[in-house]
C-alpha cells in the first residue's frame, strides 16, 4: 500500500530543474509563462526547483554547446532517481538552426537518455504542459519498476 | 496495571494526538491550503489541498544522495532532531484547558525549543559543507535573532498581565495562562494586548521562514540556503517540519491570546448533561477541532495574505523590520501590561 502511495504521489508532485545548454533565451521564457497564472502549471503539482538534488524532471533547453556539455551531465548525474529528462524546443534535438556549428555538440541523446521530446522553436506551452505530463507518467512507471 | 496504562496514554500522546500524528496531517494541511490560497489570490486555479501530502510521500520514495563533501551522521541526523523538538514543543502547548504533559513546561521552556529546528537546518546546512548552505545559514542566524526580541517580550507581556491579576508579578505557566482566560475571557480582548498580538502575527512568519522573511531559504537566489544538498527523505523531512510550525506558532497563538473561546466549549459540554471520561474527551475533542479552524484562520491571516502582497524583503531590512517595528509593538503592549490596563 505504501509502495503505491509513493507511485502514486510521485505522478502528482513533479519538480522541474531548468538547464540552460546554451539557448536563445526563448525556450527559457516560454517555460517560465508555463508557471504564469494563464497556464498554471502548479494546479498539476509542478514547481521550479531551486537545486537538482529537489528535482524529479529536468528540462534541458539549447542546443548544448561544447562548454555546457560537462555542467549539463554533472547537474543531471545529481538529481536523484528516478528522474526524467525532457528537452524543450527543436534545438537539444537536433541543432535546430544552430546545426553544424563549431560549438554545437548535440543532439542532447547522444550522451543521456532521453525520455520526452517537445519540438517547436519556441514550444507552446500548451506543448510543454503535454510534454511534462508525459514525462510524470513515465516517473511514475520508473518508480513502480523499481 | 495503572502503570501500564498510563504510559500507553503517554505513547499516544505523543504518538498520535497532540504527537505526531496530528502534527503530520494538520501541518501538512495547513500547509496545503496556504499554497492553494496564494494561487486564488493570483488569479491561478493552484495545487490541490493535499498536495504537501504528495509532495512528502514523493520525497520519501526519492533516492537520498550524501554529498562527498559532507559530514555523514550531522547531515542525516539534523532533520529528525528538527522535527522531534517541534513534536515535543507542540506537546506543550495547551489545546484550551488541556494539555498531554501539564506542570512540567511554561512558556521560556517553549523558547528555548522553537530554537532547536532553526539549529537543526543551520547545523544540516553546514554539515553539507554546500556554499549556498553557508550564505542561507549566515540569514537564517540574523532571521532568528531578529524575531527573538518580539517574541520575548510579547510573552513578558502576557506573562505580567496574567501575574498581575494572579499575584505572581510574572506568570509563565501556561496552566495559568489558560485559567486566567477560563475565567476572563481572551487577553486578546484586553486593550493592552492587542499591540501584542499583532506583534505576534508578524512574528509567525518570520519563525516559519515563509514570504516576505525567507531571505534565508530564497530558492530563486541561493537554491533554498541550507536545504540546497538535501534530496530524498531527509529533504521531506525538513519541509514536513516547515509545515509543522505553521501549525505550532499558530496554535502558540491561539493559547496565549485566544484562551478564553476555551470556557465557551466546557460550557456547552456541560450544557449537554455529560460528565465524567466522556465530557472530558468530548471537551478535548471539540477543543482541538476549534482549535485547527482558529489556526486555518491566522495562517491564512499571517501568512498566506502576506505572501500573495509582499516581495522578499532583504536580510538587513528583515533585522531592521523586527528590531523597531514589531518589537516597538511588543514594547507598548509590555508598558501597558505593567500599567494595569
Amino acid at each position: 500500500m505504501f509502495k503505491k502511495l509513493i507511485a502514486e504521489s510521485t505522478a502528482k508532485s513533479p519538480w522541474l530543474f531548468h538547464i540552460n545548454a546554451g539557448s536563445c533565451n526563448g525556450c527559457d521564457i516560454e517555460l517560465v509563462s508555463v508557471l504564469t497564472p494563464r497556464y498554471d502549471a502548479e494546479r498539476l503539482g509542478f514547481k521550479l526547483a531551486g537545486s537538482p538534488r529537489h528535482a524529479d524532471i529536468v528540462v534541458v533547453t539549447g542546443p548544448v554547446t561544447a562548454q555546457s556539455l560537462p555542467r549539463v551531465l554533472r547537474a543531471i548525474s545529481q538529481v536523484p532517481e528516478p528522474r526524467c529528462i525532457v528537452t524543450m524546443g527543436s534545438c537539444p534535438q537536433s541543432g535546430n538552426v544552430f546545426r553544424g556549428s563549431y560549438s554545437v555538440v548535440g543532439p542532447l541523446s547522444k550522451y543521456v537518455h532521453v525520455d520526452v521530446d517537445v519540438a517547436g522553436c519556441a514550444p507552446k506551452p500548451q506543448a510543454v504542459i503535454d510534454g511534462l505530463a508525459l514525462a510524470t507518467k513515465i516517473l511514475k512507471e520508473k518508480r513502480e519498476a523499481k | 496495571m495503572s502503570i501500564v496504562i498510563s504510559a500507553l496514554q503517554y505513547l499516544g500522546y505523543i504518538l498520535i494526538f497532540p504527537g505526531f500524528l496530528f502534527c503530520f496531517l494538520v501541518g501538512l494541511l495547513l500547509s496545503g491550503i496556504d499554497r492553494k490560497l496564494v494561487a486564488k489570490m493570483q488569479k491561478r486555479v493552484g495545487p490541490p489541498v493535499l498536495q504537501p501530502f504528495y509532495d512528502f510521500f514523493k520525497l520519501c520514495g526519492k533516492e537520498t544522495i550524501v554529498p562527498a563533501a559532507a559530514s555523514k551522521t550531522v547531515f542525516l541526523m539534523a532533520p529528525l532532531v528538527g522535527l522531534a523538538a517541534l513534536v515535543v514543543l507542540q506537546l506543550f502547548i495547551p489545546i484550551f484547558q488541556f494539555t498531554a504533559f501539564s506542570g512540567m513546561a511554561d512558556i521560556i521552556v517553549i523558547l528555548y525549543l522553537l530554537l532547536i529546528p532553526a539549529l537543526a537546518q543551520i547545523l544540516g546546512g553546514a554539515a553539507s559543507g554546500s556554499p549556498y548552505a553557508g550564505v542561507g545559514l549566515s540569514r537564517e542566524m540574523v532571521t532568528i535573532i531578529s524575531c527573538e526580541l518580539p517574541l520575548v517580550l510579547v510573552l513578558l507581556a502576557v506573562a505580567k498581565t496574567v501575574g498581575s491579576a494572579t499575584g505572581e508579578g510574572l506568570s509563565f505557566s501556561f496552566a495559568s495562562i489558560a485559567a486566567y482566560q477560563a475565567a476572563n475571557g481572551s487577553l486578546i480582548l484586553r486593550l493592552s494586548m492587542i499591540p501584542a498580538a499583532i506583534a505576534m502575527l508578524m512574528v509567525i512568519p518570520g519563525e516559519t521562514g515563509n514570504h516576505p522573511f525567507d531571505a534565508a531559504e530564497a530558492e530563486t537566489e541561493i537554491c533554498e540556503g541550507m536545504l540546497a544538498e538535501y534530496s530524498g527523505a531527509p529533504l521531506g523531512i525538513f519541509k514536513l517540519s516547515h509545515a509543522i510550525k505553521m501549525l505550532t506558532l499558530t496554535s502558540l497563538f491561539v493559547a496565549l491570546f485566544l484562551g478564553g473561546i476555551g470556557s465557551g466549549i466546557a460550557q456547552l459540554v456541560a450544557l449537554m448533561g455529560l460528565t465524567g471520561p466522556a465530557a472530558n474527551g468530548l471537551t478535548v475533542l471539540l477543543g482541538a477541532i476549534v482549535t485547527v479552524l482558529l489556526c486555518i484562520v491566522l495562517t491564512v491571516v499571517s501568512i498566506s495574505f502576506v505572501h500573495a502582497v509582499t516581495a522578499r524583503l532583504k536580510i538587513e531590512q528583515i533585522f531592521k523590520f523586527y528590531w523597531t517595528v514589531v518589537s516597538g509593538l511588543a514594547l507598548i503592549s509590555l508598558v501597558l501590561a505593567w500599567y494595569g490596563l
